[in-house]
């Protein structure tokens, strides 16, 4: 009996001390609480994070349609938000001890999403991306657009520096002084880029809004209301999504948010992903 | 997971989606007897569509010496290995295939058997693959044996498959088989880069483009397809070893489509690696002086007799004449006929495109010229 006792104490000792740190208390929340804030930060290391509680996010393999995550990978997501002036923050931060920034064959790279319901209701859509009739909202995020945004020019060299290129058409000498036929000479070699799809680099903004009705349904938001920073440092990435806070959201009605991580390392692209469910999101 | 006829396995087997024909199936016969490869296809393609930002690796079309060559490295020693026995039943009429297909064998939670290549897969396209051993230096001399005498090319594009991988792999359907003639595409508006497709095609002809964050693959020149003319890569063949056009299944056959007659009357030409279960529509008339062993892995159980055929086109004008239309008109023939010393093809309405003799006619000029007073040397 002695003997539990004193585990227990040793354990919340151990508690305590895991718990400090730079010298403030880690408060962790069994949701998520967006606090009132004085201002609104893309940057994660703003100190005004330091306020709010911190929700840690335990993530699952995505294992319900094919092709699935089988291994899980990233274990959670720490996770704390903000509102100010009809706009809500996330900072999502999570261990990751390989920056997957540059994209290629069998190269996917990092990124991270946070889900919302597009409307507060009392039955929440499917987590897994929604459900016919009742669509989610999707601010997505990818470590090479951030290193586009953070000025990595738009090439091939810009990813290997020895890679030798014969010859770009729309470089040839004729279309040298005429910007418009270069332009559509260089679009009839990217067809996704001709197209408007917005993956094409290069990227103005590390961030995309979706929406989905259910799993392979993700289409681009009408418009784009997602913005923030990535950043990378030797124990993994914290990003910071700034979008407008939910129709309807305040202290006395509460929504849902998840949160979805993917690991460049072990190949995690589209369906192969570690998400969360829905997790209560409360406006203090 | 739905059940579909594959005729080229001579049984039904599982697929992705429920089995839908096009109304008419784009397809192709490449002769590898005849390659040399050049490469003038490779670059009339590359020139083409892959001068883009991000395309730099990409070969759409690409011709590799076969044993050793690969584009990328390995594309089918890996998934041969992965999909163990590859057996066929050939005591009936038809032989059947008893293994398992890239469907069939997907593991958990996989939609189909699959692997993706790395980057520096891509990067040594015919590098050394036309080696027959290590360095020689001057003064010295072969002593090993080099007893396997023989190697081949082998061209390649899309195949555009009935039963594509790489359209089952995607998991927003950002993959579709045109209706009107089977051609493969990928929506360049709709993909989302996440690679299923190039993990999915075992012929990996789905290739991941870094700079517009989507794959892209051959497009069978569908802009050129559509006005009845032959994409880059068979027009530009010096070789004159392809013949693009329509195929219809075994049981609808017409005589008088060249594509139905060597592939399914004269059995002249075979799929690619049938035993992966896609049903692809590039057939490829087999190298004869490959032992079938080989050949057999890689075109299936009638390479033995495709051979033996194609040796037989010297006393069948027929197949002969037939052959002889290969690269004669920029056209798609979709019919063809013989008569007497006479081939002709002709499009879907009966216009004549393009009419060979049988036997080029053979000239012997005298040696002396007696207008200019010169003797020249003939040569051929």
């Amino acid at each position: 009996m002695k003997h539990q006792v004193l585990i227990k104490m040793l354990t919340a000792a151990i508690a305590l001390v895991l718990s400090a740190n730079c010298g403030h208390t880690v408060v962790t929340t069994p949701e998520v609480h967006a606090i009132a804030a004085d201002r609104i930060t893309l940057d994660p290391d703003d100190a005004i994070w330091e306020n709010a509680p911190t929700h840690i996010a335990k993530l699952i393999p995505q294992d319900l349609v094919e092709p699935r995550q089988m291994e899980p990978t990233t274990a959670e997501v720490r996770v704390k938000a903000i509102m100010k002036d009809g706009q809500i923050a996330f900072r999502m931060e999570w261990s990751d001890d390989s920056q997957n920034d540059a994209p290629g064959p069998r190269k996917p790279v990092d990124a991270a999403a946070v889900q919302l319901p597009a409307v507060i209701q009392a039955n929440a859509p499917a987590p897994q991306m929604g459900e016919q009739g009742m669509t989610v909202e999707i601010a997505y995020w990818r470590a090479d657009w951030q290193a586009s945004v953070n000025g990595r020019p738009d090439g091939i060299q810009a990813l290997h520096p020895n890679a030798s290129v014969d010859h770009h058409p729309y470089e040839a000498k004729p279309l040298e002084n005429n910007e418009e036929a270069r332009r559509r000479a260089e679009l009839r070699y990217a067809p996704a880029k001709a197209l408007g799809n917005v993956r094409s680099g290069p990227r103005e903004a590390a961030f995309e809004d979706l929406i989905a009705e259910g799993p392979g349904t993700l289409t681009p938001a009408p418009a784009r209301h997602t913005s923030g920073i990535g950043k990378w440092s030797d124990t993994g990435w914290v990003v910071v999504f700034v979008r407008p806070i939910p129709n309807g959201f305040s202290a006395t009605r509460p929504t849902q948010v998840a949160f979805a991580v993917w690991e460049g390392t072990h190949g995690e692209a589209g369906s192969r992903k570690m998400r969360t469910g829905w997790i209560n999101l409360l406006a203090k | 997971m739905a059940r579909v006829n594959n005729w080229q396995l001579g049984r039904e087997m599982s697929y992705w989606y429920p089995e839908a024909r096009p109304q008419k199936q784009f397809a192709a016969v490449f002769d590898t007897n005849k390659c040399i490869a050049c490469q003038t296809c490779t670059l009339a393609c590359k020139t083409t569509w892959t001068s883009g930002k991000g395309q730099e690796y990409m070969l759409w079309n690409n011709v590799e010496t076969k044993p050793y060559g690969f584009y990328p490295l390995a594309w089918d020693l890996n998934l041969l290995d992965m999909l163990g026995g590859q057996n066929w039943d050939e005591s009936g009429e038809l032989p059947v295939y008893t293994g398992s297909t890239i469907f069939e064998s997907a593991p958990a939670g996989e939609r189909v058997l699959g692997w993706r290549p790395a980057e520096e897969d891509y990067a040594y396209a015919n590098v050394g693959e036309d080696d027959c051993a290590g360095q020689v230096d001057g003064g010295t001399s072969l002593e090993n044996s080099h007893d396997m005498a023989w190697f081949y090319y082998m061209a390649r594009i899309c195949n555009h498959c009935t039963y594509p991988a790489c359209l089952a792999s995607c998991p927003r359907g950002s993959i579709y088989k045109r209706p009107e003639d089977g051609i493969v595409l990928v929506d360049q508006g709709r993909c989302r880069g996440y690679q299923e497709c190039v993990r999915g095609c075992p012929y990996k002809k789905v290739f991941y483009n870094a700079m517009t964050g989507t794959s892209e693959k051959c497009i069978a020149c569908f802009p050129k397809m559509e006005l009845g003319i032959q994409p880059q890569c068979f027009v530009n063949c010096i070789g004159k070893i392809r013949m693009a056009g329509y195929l219809n299944t075994p049981e609808n056959a017409r005589e008088d489509n060249p594509l139905d007659y060597l592939i399914h009357i004269k059995k002249v030409a075979l799929p690619l690696f049938p035993q992966f279960g896609l049903e692809p529509n590039v057939y490829y008339i087999p190298p004869v002086h490959v032992p079938t062993s080989f050949t057999g892995q890689m075109f299936g159980p009638g390479v033995a007799k495709a051979i033996e055929t194609y040796r037989s086109a010297a006393t069948d004008a027929d197949l002969a004449g037939l052959l002889g239309l290969f690269g004669s008109s920029e056209r798609v023939m979709t019919r063809w006929r013989r008569i007497g010393e006479t081939i002709t093809g002709l499009d879907d309405d009966g216009n004549v495109l393009v009419s060979v003799p049988l036997r080029e006619p053979v000239h012997i000029r005298p040696a002396f010229d007696p207008v200019q007073q010169v003797t020249r040397m003939n040569c051929t």
